[in-house]
């Protein structure tokens, strides 16, 4: 009794806490409707053989395309050599781990054989873009691990219980340089082979082209992560004391987002609209879902309107940058946009299936809406990866940019990961 | 710190590296994997077999044709399919000029240049030596990107497990493989184990009917011929010989079936 009065009744007067205890409960909920996908199979969801990727596969896109603040901002921190990018660098590299965890639990669910997620790593068939991705998510996966091991040897819980442990786990910064490398090579290669994985297909015309696919996969992947990075300190800093950000670099760093969402319009148009004018079995029909039917919304306000031509507006216009309000508005629905992307890219092959011979079948217009398993269990997933990210900025110091400390030339190591003892 | 090579410098081997990385894979003939794991016949091509020992082929002549689906009651009794799932299924088509009715029954086409085998991370769907499109449902994970590369719609999810009595057995004959796990992805196999059990007992697959698809067999208006391409003789061969129009799906998509549809034509075209 006196434990609770003590400890549970001020906690829970902590509105940290309280958001903490929210995301708790989504995510036994997931939990639950998880157990009920591994026991009663995939007939629980609403994907069908006509749409057999749905709301799983599209939050797994999203959150690896939006884990790519990692990798960008640790090559421009380390080999790029830009030393006031590399407590961001931190940042990214935990908002990056969290995001390919959500990744793999969202395909864990997803696959049919669960059991059989290893599957990719033994049976290699090297000309699948899924087996690229495989093997590269798998990889960056473990670069990630390595990567986020300081910032959890530098928790107080690690360092004070375990200090050989954090002691090594500290240790493991001095090859961050050579982690940057292999994370930028993995990256680029699986970040533009998830969109190679749909260019690929034949069957498919509005996906098929291979170079567009997967240059807008990647370009977007870039912006949204490091947009997505960016918001987060902002946001943070705006919440709580425990999150110290540099404004100058944030600011260097949306400057940046805001040119490469012109960029990505630009990627975005050649994808779409570079195309004969004539009619062409599937890909008109699929032009058509996307800009006139169930997914104009998504697409002209979601995508176009508020994921790219606003962000651009409010970045690159000195008069809307200096509103802080307005930049972190630009900076989040950058990530909505690349979320919006990646649901509209999925689905739209997908809700329309044609004939079998050209010209003389009329094409099959499939719908799919998830089931409440799914939804619930994406919820959850998300409320995982939010209540990691609360827990790192108010636990483990992720957010740190303040104190730039100018360090020592042999070892380039990031102000917030030298020891706090030697702060 | 370790790394004390300059920007330049680390430019320059880095693109060192790769240069000599992508001549060695250029050169290598792609035996990228000498690992035994990467097994040959799975992973290694996304192409059939240049000169199989048997070429199968399936001719559908749409003309005879009435959609009356008994092929399909066959399939499911002897692949043991679940009544919600049809390996094959039968298309009503447009009419001919004079109102008849008109189907298309799709199989699985066995591409020689098989997207499927293509995509597939895990090399769960291959050529067998003859060039039929095989699935390993012990390797097969379940990510279903297979469906999605299928030009054919041919390919189906085990959503759920099938338990219970199957419909079609025993009035449209008997199982003769295991059923599939839950999980895992399901096509026609051109009934790959009649063909194998005539073979191995000297039949002719085409010709004796315990050697040939359940589908072709249960056809009761001849609709579905099969047999061997290499041989000029079989059914498959005579009846392309005679309809020179006979054609195959979505040729421009350059996957090489291996199924061919002689078209319904009308009473006119007959008469010629």
């Amino acid at each position: 009794m006196t434990l609770w009065r003590r400890y549970v009744i001020p906690a829970w007067q902590q509105p940290v806490i309280r958001w903490m205890a929210f995301l708790g409960a989504l995510m036994a909920i997931g939990v639950g409707a998880a157990l009920v996908v591994f026991t009663r199979g995939l007939v629980v969801t609403n994907l069908s053989d006509l749409v057999p990727w749905g709301l799983w596969i599209s939050i797994d896109l999203s959150s690896i395309a939006l884990a790519a603040g990692a990798f960008s901002v640790s090559a421009i921190a380390y080999l790029l050599r830009r030393k006031e990018l590399q407590p961001v660098a931190k940042t990214a590299v935990y908002v990056g781990f969290v995001g390919y965890s959500i990744a793999m639990m969202m395909l864990l669910l997803d696959i049919g054989r669960p059991d059989r997620f290893w599957h990719g790593f033994v049976f290699w068939n090297i000309h699948s873009p899924l087996w690229e991705v495989t093997m590269c998510v798998g990889l960056y996966f473990s670069v990630l691990m390595m990567e986020v091991m300081p910032i959890i040897g530098h928790w107080h819980v690690v360092e004070e219980r375990f200090p050989r442990i954090s002691a090594r786990m500290v240790g493991i910064h001095r090859i961050t340089p050579v982690l940057a490398f292999v994370g930028l090579c993995l990256s680029t290669l699986h970040q533009s082979s998830l969109g190679l994985t749909y260019g690929k297909l034949i069957a498919r015309p509005i996906w098929y082209g291979p170079w567009p696919m997967a240059i807008t996969f990647y370009s977007s992947a870039i912006i949204g992560g490091v947009a997505l990075v960016t918001f987060i300190s902002l946001f943070s800093a705006k919440l709580t004391p425990h999150a110290r950000i540099n404004k100058q670099v944030l600011d260097k760093l949306a400057h940046g987002v805001g040119w490469a969402v012109l960029f990505l319009l630009v990627f975005r148009w050649w994808n779409l609209m570079s195309m004969p004018v004539g009619y062409e079995a599937g890909k008109s029909e699929a032009l058509h879902i996307l800009t006139r039917g169930r997914l104009a919304f998504n697409f002209w306000w979601l995508e176009i309107m508020l994921g790219m031509v606003m962000p651009a507006i409010l970045l690159l216009i000195p008069y809307f940058r200096r509103n802080e309000r307005l930049r972190m508005l630009a900076l989040v629905l950058v990530a909505v946009g690349v979320v919006a992307y990646r649901w509209d890219t999925n689905l739209v092959g997908q809700l329309v299936v044609f004939g079998t011979v050209p010209g003389s079948d009329v094409p099959l217009f499939t719908s799919y809406t998830p089931s409440l398993v799914e939804i619930l269990t994406g919820v959850g997933v998300i409320a995982y990866g939010l209540l990691a990210i609360t827990f790192g900025v108010r636990y483990l110091n992720v957010i740190h940019h303040g104190e730039v400390v100018e360090a020592p030339a042999e070892a380039s190591v990031p102000a917030a990961m030298v020891p706090s003892s030697s702060r | 710190m370790a790394t004390k090579i300059d920007r330049r410098e680390f430019l320059k081997l880095g693109l060192a590296a790769t240069a000599t990385a992508a001549v060695g894979i250029g050169m290598s003939n792609q035996k990228l994997i000498p690992l035994p794991m990467a097994a040959p016949e799975a992973s290694t091509k996304t192409h059939g077999p240049e000169n199989p020992p048997h070429k199968w082929v399936m001719v559908i002549d749409q003309s005879k044709c009435v959609g009356c689906d008994l092929c399909l009651a066959a399939c499911h009794a002897y692949n043991d399919t679940p009544p919600n799932m049809s390996w094959s299924r039968v298309e009503e088509v447009a009419p001919t000029d004079e109102g008849k009715r008109v189907y298309r029954p799709i199989p699985c086409q066995h591409c020689q240049d098989a997207p499927c085998v293509e995509v597939c991370p895990v090399g769960a769907t291959y050529h067998r030596y003859d060039g039929l499109v095989m699935m390993d449902y012990d390797k097969c994970i379940g990510c279903r990107y297979c469906m999605l590369a299928c030009p054919y719609g041919v390919r189906h999810f085990n959503w759920e497990a099938f338990t219970g009595p199957n419909p079609d057995v025993p009035a449209a004959g008997h199982p003769e493989i295991e059923r599939r796990p839950r999980g895992v992805v399901e096509k026609c196999s051109f009934c790959v184990q009649r063909i194998d059990r005539g073979l191995a007992t000297g039949l002719k697959p085409g010709i004796d009917p315990d050697a040939t698809p359940a589908c072709v067999v249960a056809c009761t208006y001849g609709a579905r011929l099969f047999g061997d391409l290499n041989d000029p003789d079989s059914p498959v061969s005579v009846a392309l010989r005679n309809a020179p129009d006979a054609y195959r799906l979505r040729e421009e998509l350059g996957t090489d079936t291996r199924v061919y549809y002689i078209p319904a034509k009308s009473a006119e075209e007959n008469a010629l």
